[in-house]
C-alpha cells in the first residue's frame, strides 16, 4: 500500500501556493493529509502533483476578530480543540472535538482540510452549518465567500475548484445564552459518525427561538433540517414536543444504506438523537 | 459411564514435578524477560529483517470473487525501471507445486492462481522490484482479462450450486467439500425419552484475529548453498519445513526457516505457508532475496486466516427437572475457497462441545462449504470458541423454557468436584476441574445478586440493563488428532503424533544457563516461561539464563504456542532438562566437594553438602568451569565427558487413539480448565449501542506459572470475543465483494470499548498429568467472553422480548432486531 | 527518480538525505535510517503502531511523507530509552505487563510520552482517551492503562525529586 509518485511543492507563502494552484493542474493541496495520504496510500487519490501549505504559518491562526471566530486553514484540529477562545464561544465545537479521531490524528489535521475532505460521515460541516460559517476560499488573484450550507456539494465534492483553497473560516460568535447540543452514534469513539445531530437554539420567554439543526450521516452531505427548524421556533420546549418533530424530520430523510449500516439504521439514529439535542440544548440555554 | 466409552482407557499420570504451595519461581508475576530488547524497539520482527541484495514483492490481486483468467498481460509493467521480474501463476508452477493440504481427499491451492481465481484479493500476478513501490506501481500496470463466474456468497446457496459456480470441479462434484455424521452414546434413546426438546438455529458470522502484524517473509534462494533460506513470522517454524519441502521441492533439510519475533497471532500465523511458499518461489524465480509484506488489505483479503463461520441447528434433550439429556446439531461451516486443514476445527470443538455439564449423548452432522471467500485459518478458540456460545446459548434456551434461572440451571447439570477426571461422551477428558468453585468466586468477585437487583431496578425504571453469565470450558494442550479423526474413516489421512516441545540447555563455562528454544515468540512469553521453570527447578538465578531460537535446521522438535500447549509442554521440556542437569551437577559437584552425589543437594545456585556448611558447596560456575575445561580434573569415566549440556523433548503427556469407528474420538485434549465470565450491559434501545458496565472473570488454568501474564492472556482474549461479539464482522456483498477490509470498518475494539473496572479472579484446581499441574491459559477470554455478552444483552431486553441468536450484534444488527422486536409487539396489541 | 533533500534531526542526530516525494515517513525512519521501532500496521492512520513524536507532539508516521518532516525534530522508541537505561515510561510497561508481541508498544509509548507530557496526573479515563488512537490486539489494554498510570507516578516522583534537589 504504497502511494503512487508525485510531485512535491512547498510554498513559503500563501501567494506562492496559490499561483502553483493556479499554474499545476491535476494537483490536491495537503494540509494535515490526515484523509488524502490514506487514500494515496490506496491510490485512490493520484494527485501529479502535491501542494504542501504545512509551511503557511500565516495561516495558523484562531482568532477573535469582533463577533466573528476566524480560523485560518493551517488551524489543527487539536489547537482547535484545546483553544479556550472557542471553547467560551462554540463549546459545541471543543465538545464535538471528543468524538472526532484521535489525538495524533487531530495533532496534523485541520478543520479546513476535514471541511474541504467533505466526508458525509464528518461531524463539523454539520457544525459549521448551525453555526452559519462562512469559508473564504482564494484563488490567484481573487477570492469569494461561500455561506456553509453552500459549500457542501455531495460524497467529498464541494463548491471549492480545483485552483482554489479554502483560506478561511469565519464563525460569528452565537448570541450569549445560546444552548448547544451534540450527539453521534459510531462503532467506535473516535470514528467517523454513523449520525451526527447538532443544535443550537435559544430560549426566549419560555418559547424557542433561532432553532438551528443539522445532521452528519445520514444523506451525501451534511444537512440543515429548515421544516424541523421552523416548526419548532416559538414552541414551548417538551419533550412531547421535541418526539414529534423528530419523526416529521426523519420521514423526510432519505438516508444512503451501506453494507454495515442500513439506511433504516441511519434513520433511528437521527429519530433518536433529535430529542436528545434539542433537550440539551434546550437545558443549556439560558 | 455410556459403553460407547469402554474401549477409551485413559493411560497413567507420568507427572514427576507435583504442584506445591511455596515455590520460590513458579507462581511469581516475575517481570517478563523478553520484553526490555521489545520496549527499546529492537524485537526483530519479519519487517525488520533486511538481506543484502533484497528485492520487494508486490502483489497483482483479484478483484473478484470467481472469475476465470482469460489473458494476462505483463509487458507493461516488465518495462519499468526498477522492475526485476513480474510473474504469473503459471511461471511460479515452473519451480513450486501446490499448497499442502489437511483435507482427505485434498482440496487443490496454488500460492498464486491458475486458470481460476476463487476469492477477492487471491493473487493472480506478482512484482519482484528494487523497492515495493515500484513494485505497486508495476502491479498497477499488470492487465488481467477475467470470465466472470457466479460467486458463491451465501452458505446454504452455496450448496446448491452447479456448473461453473462449482469452486473445485477437479476435486470435489460440488461445494460440499465434507459432509460426516457422527454419534456418541444413545442419542436417540435419550432424545426419545427426554421431556422437552429445545431447538435453536444459531449463526456465528465471520472475523478475524487481524494482529496488528501482518504475514511477512524474506525469501532467498541458492542452488549452490542448500536451498532455501527463509525468515517467516509463522509460529510454526520447526515443522513448517516438513510440511511444504514438497510443495518447493527441496527435502525438509534444504529449507533453513529462521525465526524472527511475531507481533501477534492468536492463531492466525501457524499457517502462512502459503505466502512462504509464494515468496520462496519468487526468489527462486527472480534469483535474488525477496522480500514479502502483507499489506493491511491483503492480510485482510488473502491471508487465509478468516474465523469460523457457521449455521448451526441445535437441540438439547432436557427433563422437566431440568437435567440435560443428550445434545446433537448440524452444523454447516463457510470454509472460504480452500480447506487447508480439513474440519480441524469442528474435531477441536469435540474436545468440549458438552461444556461443563453432564450430557451422556451427543451428534452432529457437520457438512464444510466452499465459497468464493477467503479460506479459514486458526482464530484463538479454533472453533471451540463457537461450540462454547453454542452451549451456553442453548443452556439460556432451556432455562427459559424450563422457567428456571440459568445459573441454577447450570449448577444443576455441572460435573461434579468428585467426578474427575470426566470422560466426555465424545472420548475426551477433562483432567481436573472445581466448576461450583470458579462460579461460586465469580458470583462474589461480580456480587452477582446485587446487580441482578440493580438490573431489575433500572429495568423498572424503563432502562435496558441486563447480567450474563457464562460457565464454559477452556481446553488445552492439543493433540491433533482433531485434525483428522472427521475425515472419512477410510482415508483419515493422519496418524497419532505426540506434539513433542524441546529445549536445549548448557551450562557455559561462566556458569549461565543458556537455553535454545525451538518454538518462537508470538507475544507470549516463553524466555519468561522457561526462566521461572528452570529457576524453580535447578536454583538458578533468573537473571543467570540466557536465551536463543533455534533455526528449522540447528533445532529440533517444537510445534509452537498454539491450542494453549506451549507453557505445559515446554514445562515438561524444562522438568527433563532439569533432572538430567541436575544429575550432572551433582555429579560434578560431589567429585569436587568429595562427596558422593546422594549426599549433596541443589541450593541457591550451588551444588551443597546436605546438612552442610556454607563452605561445603560448590557454585554452578565453578562446576561449569571445571567440567567444560578441565577434564582431566574428573575420574576417566565416560560420564565425566565435557560440558553441563542436554537436550530434552516432552511428549504429550496423556493421548489415546480416536475408535476405528469414530464412536469415540479418544483422548486428545485433555488438560482442560474452566472459566466463568459474568457481566452487566446497558443497551441503549433506541441506538443499539452496547456499554459494558462491568465485568468479571474467574480463570481455573491449573496451577499458574505467571498472574501477570495469565492476567495478560485472559483480558487479551477478552477484548477479542468482546470485539468478536460486539463490532468485528467481515461483509460480504452478494457479488463477493469484501466490503470492509479495513481497520477503519472492521473495529478492533479501542481502549474505549473495554469495560472500565475489570475483575480477575484464579482458581487453581492442578492437573495430575501436566508437570507442576499446569493448564494452558491462551486462549480463555474469547471462549467466555461472547457467551456472557450475549446473555447480558437478551437479558437487558428481556421485557422487549428480543432474542439474540447471530454474532456479531453490531448497534446496527442490534437495533434491527429491536424495531422487529417493538413491530411485533406493536402488531399483537 | 526524482527527490528532495531534506535535514531533520531524529533522537537527537541530525540526519540529511534525499528521498523520493512520495516515500512514507515511516518507510524512511525505518529503511534508510535503520531505525526499526517504529512499526506499520495497516498505512491508513488508524492502528497507530507508527506513531512517533514530532516536535514533541504524536504524529502518524504513515501518514507523513518523509519530505514534510524537513527540519523537525523526531522521536522515534529508539530514543525514548538512555544510554543503556529505559525510559520511565518503558520501565512502567515491563512492570505492569503492558505488552505482549510489542507491535503495538513503540505507537503506545509515543501517545503516552505526549500525555505525560501534558498532564502529569491523568485520569484512567484521559489515559483511555490518549491510547484510543492505537490499537493492541493482544493486552486489551488493561495492563496499558496501568503502567501508564504508574509511569505517571514514576515521572511525578522524579520531578518531584529534581525539584527539590534544585530548591
Ligand atoms: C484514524 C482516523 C480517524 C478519523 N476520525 C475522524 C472523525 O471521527 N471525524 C472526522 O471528521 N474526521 C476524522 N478523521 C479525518 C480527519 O478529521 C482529517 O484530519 C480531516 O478529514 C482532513 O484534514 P487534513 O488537514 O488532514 O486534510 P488533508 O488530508 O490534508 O486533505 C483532505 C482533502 O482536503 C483538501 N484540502 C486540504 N486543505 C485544503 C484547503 N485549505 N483548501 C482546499 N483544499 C484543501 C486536500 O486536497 C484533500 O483533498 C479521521 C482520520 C483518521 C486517520
Ligand atoms: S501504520 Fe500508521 S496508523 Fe497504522
Ligand atoms: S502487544 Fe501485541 S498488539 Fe499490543
Amino acid at each position: 500500500m504504497k502511494p503512487a509518485p508525485f510531485d512535491y511543492h512547498r510554498p513559503e507563502d500563501l501567494q506562492s501556493a496559490l499561483s502553483l494552484l493556479g499554474t499545476h493542474t491535476d494537483a490536491s493541496i495537503i494540509a494535515g493529509g490526515q484523509s488524502l495520504v490514506p487514500m494515496m496510500n490506496y491510490r485512490l487519490a493520484q494527485p501529479e502533483h502535491l501542494i504542501d501549505i504545512n509551511r503557511l504559518s500565516e495561516l495558523d491562526y484562531i482568532r477573535e476578530d469582533g463577533d466573528q471566530i476566524t480560523i485560518g486553514a493551517l488551524a489543527r484540529h487539536d489547537a482547535i480543540h484545546a483553544s479556550e477562545l472557542i471553547a467560551e464561544h462554540m463549546p459545541l465545537i471543543s465538545h464535538a472535538y471528543e468524538w472526532i479521531a484521535h489525538k495524533a490524528v487531530r495533532n496534523r489535521g485541520t478543520l479546513c482540510g476535514n471541511l474541504c475532505h467533505a466526508d458525509p460521515a464528518s461531524e463539523m460541516p454539520a457544525i459549521i452549518q448551525v453555526l452559519e460559517a462562512t469559508l473564504i476560499l482564494a484563488r490567484n488573484g481573487s477570492s469569494r465567500e461561500v455561506p456553509a450550507k453552500e459549500f457542501f456539494v455531495g460524497t467529498y465534492d464541494t463548491v471549492c475548484e480545483e485552483d482554489e483553497m479554502l483560506v478561511e473560516l469565519r464563525i460569528p460568535k452565537p448570541t450569549a445564552g445560546t444552548g448547544w447540543g451534540f450527539e453521534e452514534v459510531s462503532m467506535r469513539k473516535g470514528d467517523f459518525a454513523w449520525a451526527a445531530v447538532v443544535c443550537l437554539l435559544r430560549v426566549e420567554n419560555g418559547r424557542l427561538d433561532d432553532v438551528r439543526v443539522a445532521v452528519s450521516g445520514a444523506a451525501e452531505i451534511a444537512l440543515r433540517l429548515p421544516d424541523l427548524e421552523v416548526a419548532l421556533a416559538g414552541q414551548a420546549p417538551s419533550s412531547d414536543i421535541f418526539e414529534n418533530a423528530a419523526t416529521k424530520a426523519v420521514d423526510a430523510l432519505a438516508p444512503v444504506g451501506s453494507a454495515t449500516v442500513s439506511a433504516d439504521y441511519k434513520r433511528d439514529l437521527v429519530r433518536a438523537l433529535l430529542p436528545r439535542v434539542l433537550s440539551a440544548a434546550t437545558a443549556r440555554a439560558s | 459411564m455410556s459403553s460407547h466409552l469402554k474401549s477409551n482407557v485413559i493411560p497413567p499420570s507420568r507427572q514427576r514435578e507435583k504442584p506445591r504451595a511455596g515455590m520460590t519461581w513458579i507462581g511469581q508475576s516475575m517481570k517478563r524477560v523478553e520484553d526490555p530488547r521489545i520496549l527499546v524497539g529492537k524485537g526483530g520482527y519479519v519487517d525488520d529483517v533486511v538481506v543484502p541484495g533484497m528485492a520487494h514483492a508486490a502483489m497483482v490481486s483479484s478483484p473478484h470473487a470467481h472469475a476465470r483468467i482469460v489473458s494476462i498481460d505483463t509487458s507493461k509493467a516488465k518495462n519499468l525501471p526498477g522492475v526485476i521480474g513480474v510473474y504469473t501463476g503459471a511461471d511460479l508452477a515452473t519451480v513450486v507445486d501446490p499448497c499442502p493440504s489437511f483435507a482427505s481427499p485434498p482440496v487443490t491451492q496454488h500460492a498464486m492462481c491458475m486458470d481460476k481465481t476463487r476469492h477477492v484479493g487471491e493473487v493472480v500476478a506478482a512484482v519482484v522490484a528494487e523497492d515495493r513501490y515500484i513494485a505497486e506501481d508495476a502491479a498497477a500496470l499488470v492487465e488481467v482479462e477475467y470470465e466472470i463466474l457466479t460467486a458463491n456468497v451465501d452458505i446454504e446457496a452455496s450448496l446448491e450450486a452447479t456448473g461453473d459456480a462449482v469452486l473445485h470441479p477437479d476435486d470435489r462434484e460440488s461445494n460440499r467439500a465434507l459432509d460426516e455424521s457422527f454419534s456418541f452414546g444413545s442419542v436417540e434413546d435419550d432424545f426419545a425419552g427426554a421431556d422437552k426438546v429445545i431447538k435453536r438455529r444459531l449463526r456465528w458470522n465471520r472475523s478475524s484475529a487481524q494482529a496488528i502484524e501482518t504475514c511477512g517473509v524474506v525469501a532467498e534462494y541458492d542452488a549452490f548453498k542448500g536451498g532455501y533460506t527463509i525468515h517467516a513470522n509463522t509460529n510454526f517454524y520447526n515443522f513448517i519445513p516438513f510440511v511444504i519441502g514438497g510443495s518447493l521441492r527441496v527435502s525438509p533439510g534444504e529449507l533453513r526457516l529462521i525465526p524472527v519475533l511475531t507481533g501477534g497471532s492468536f492463531g492466525s500465523k501457524v499457517f502462512i505457508h502459503k505466502i512462504i511458499i509464494l515468496t520462496a518461489g519468487l526468489a527462486r524465480l527472480s534469483g535474488v532475496p525477496v522480500k514479502y509484506i502483507e499489506d493491511r488489505l491483503e492480510h485482510f483479503t488473502n491471508s487465509d486466516s478468516h474465523g469460523s463461520d457457521r449455521l448451526y441447528d441445535c437441540e438439547l434433550a432436557v427433563m422437566n427437572d431440568g437435567t440435560f439429556k443428550s445434545m446433537r446439531f448440524t452444523v454447516l461451516d463457510d470454509y472460504g475457497a480452500y480447506l487447508q486443514f480439513g474440519v480441524g476445527t469442528h474435531g477441536n470443538a469435540m474436545a468440549q462441545v458438552t461444556g461443563p455439564y453432564r450430557i451422556e449423548s451427543f451428534a452432529m452432522r457437520v457438512i464444510a462449504v466452499l465459497t468464493n471467500k477467503c479460506q479459514q485459518g486458526p482464530y484463538r478458540g479454533f472453533g471451540s470458541e463457537v461450540t462454547n456460545w453454542v452451549m451456553e446459548r442453548m443452556a439460556d434456551a432451556a432455562a427459559e423454557e424450563l422457567d428456571r434461572d440459568p445459573v441454577d440451571l447450570r449448577e444443576q447439570n455441572m460435573i461434579q468436584p468428585d467426578e474427575f477426571p470426566y470422560m466426555i461422551t465424545t472420548g475426551n477428558i477433562y483432567d481436573s476441574g472445581n466448576f461450583q468453585e470458579v462460579l461460586a468466586q465469580a458470583k462474589t468477585l461480580f456480587d452477582l445478586e446485587g446487580w441482578k437487583r440493580k438490573a431489575a431496578a433500572a429495568r423498572a425504571d424503563g432502562r435496558c440493563v441486563g447480567v450474563g453469565v457464562a460457565t464454559c470450558m477452556e481446553r488445552s494442550v492439543y493433540g491433533p488428532t482433531e485434525w483428522w479423526f472427521l475425515n472419512k474413516k477410510e482415508e483419515p489421512g493422519f496418524t497419532l503424533t505426540s506434539t513433542p516441545e524441546g529445549i536445549s540447555a548448557r551450562f557455559d563455562p561462566s556458569g549461565k544457563l543458556f537455553v535454545t528454544l525451538n518454538s518462537c515468540m508470538v507475544g507470549t512469553s516463553p524466555e519468561t516461561v522457561v526462566t521461572q521453570v528452570l529457576a524453580e527447578r535447578l536454583t538458578v538465578a533468573p537473571e543467570d539464563i540466557v536465551f536463543n531460537y533455534a533455526d528449522s535446521q540447528t533445532g529440533f522438535n517444537g510445534v509452537g504456542p498454539q491450542g494453549s500447549r506451549f507453557t505445559a509442554m515446554v514445562t515438561g521440556a524444562c522438568v527433563t532438562a532439569s533432572i538430567r542437569l541436575e544429575e550432572k551437577l551433582k555429579r560434578f559437584g560431589a567429585h569436587m566437594l568429595q562427596r558422593r552425589p546422594e549426599d549433596v543437594e541443589l541450593r541457591g545456585g550451588m551444588v551443597a553438602v546436605k546438612d552442610g556448611l556454607e563452605d561445603q558447596a560448590k557454585s554452578f560456575a565453578e562446576i561449569a568451569l571445571m567440567s567444560s575445561f578441565f577434564r582431566l580434573s574428573f575420574p576417566d569415566e565416560e560420564a565425566f565427558d565435557s560440558g553441563l549440556e542436554t537436550t530434552a523433548v516432552y511428549d504429550h503427556p496423556i493421548s489415546a487413539e480416536p475408535h476405528p469407528d469414530r464412536e469415540h474420538l479418544g483422548i486428545f485434549y485433555p488438560i482442560v480448565g474452566h472459566i466463568c465470565h459474568i457481566t452487566a450491559v446497558e443497551v441503549d434501545p433506541e441506538t443499539g449501542k452496547v456499554e459494558i458496565l462491568d465485568y468479571a472473570a474467574v480463570h481455573d488454568n491449573g496451577t499458574i506459572v505467571n498472574p501477570r501474564t495469565l492476567g495478560g492472556q485472559v483480558w487479551g482474549g477478552t477484548a477479542n470475543g468482546i470485539g468478536t461479539t460486539l463490532t468485528e464482522h467481515f461483509i460480504y456483498d452478494e457479488d463477493g465483494q469484501f466490503t470492509n477490509p479495513n481497520f477503519a470498518e472492521f473495529a478492533l475494539p479501542s481502549a474505549h470499548e473495554m469495560p472500565k473496572n475489570l475483575k480477575l479472579g484464579h482458581v487453581e484446581t492442578p492437573s495430575p498429568y501436566t508437570e507442576y499441574g499446569i493448564k494452558g491459559g491462551g486462549e480463555g477470554g474469547r471462549l467466555g467472553a461472547p457467551s456472557a455478552l450475549t446473555t447480558a444483552i437478551e437479558d437487558a431486553l428481556r421485557e422487549k422480548g428480543v432474542k439474540i441468536s447471530a454474532l456479531p450484534v453490531t448497534p446496527p444488527v442490534l437495533r434491527g432486531l429491536i424495531r422487529n422486536a417493538d413491530a411485533a409487539a406493536a402488531a399483537a396489541d | 527518480m526524482n527527490t528532495t533533500a531534506i535535514e531533520l534531526e531524529v533522537n537527537g542526530r541530525k540526519h540529511s538525505a534525499n528521498v523520493p516525494p512520495r516515500k512514507l515517513l515511516s518507510d524512511f525512519i525505518r529503511q534508510d535510517l535503520a531505525l526499526p521501532g517504529t512499526h506499520v500496521g495497516c498505512e491508513h492512520g488508524v492502528c497507530g503502531a507508527c506513531t512517533i513524536l514530532m516536535d514533541g507532539k504524536a504524529v502518524r508516521a504513515c501518514l507523513m511523507f518523509a519530505v514534510q518532516a524537513d527540519g523537525a525534530s523526531l522521536t522515534t522508541v529508539e530514543g525514548l530509552s538512555k544510554a543503556e537505561e529505559l525510559h520511565p515510561i518503558q520501565h512502567a510497561f515491563w512492570e505492569e505487563h503492558g505488552l505482549q508481541c510489542g507491535f503495538c508498544t513503540p505507537g503506545m509509548l509515543a501517545a503516552a510520552h505526549e500525555l505525560l507530557s501534558e498532564n502529569t496526573d491523568p485520569t484512567d479515563e484521559e489515559i483511555r482517551e490518549a491510547i484510543s488512537g492505537n490499537l493492541c490486539r493482544c493486552t486489551g489494554y488493561e495492563y496499558i492503562i496501568d503502567a501508564i498510570r504508574t509511569a505517571a507516578k514514576k515521572l511525578r516522583v522524579t520531578q518531584a525529586s529534581d525539584a527539590s534537589q534544585n530548591a
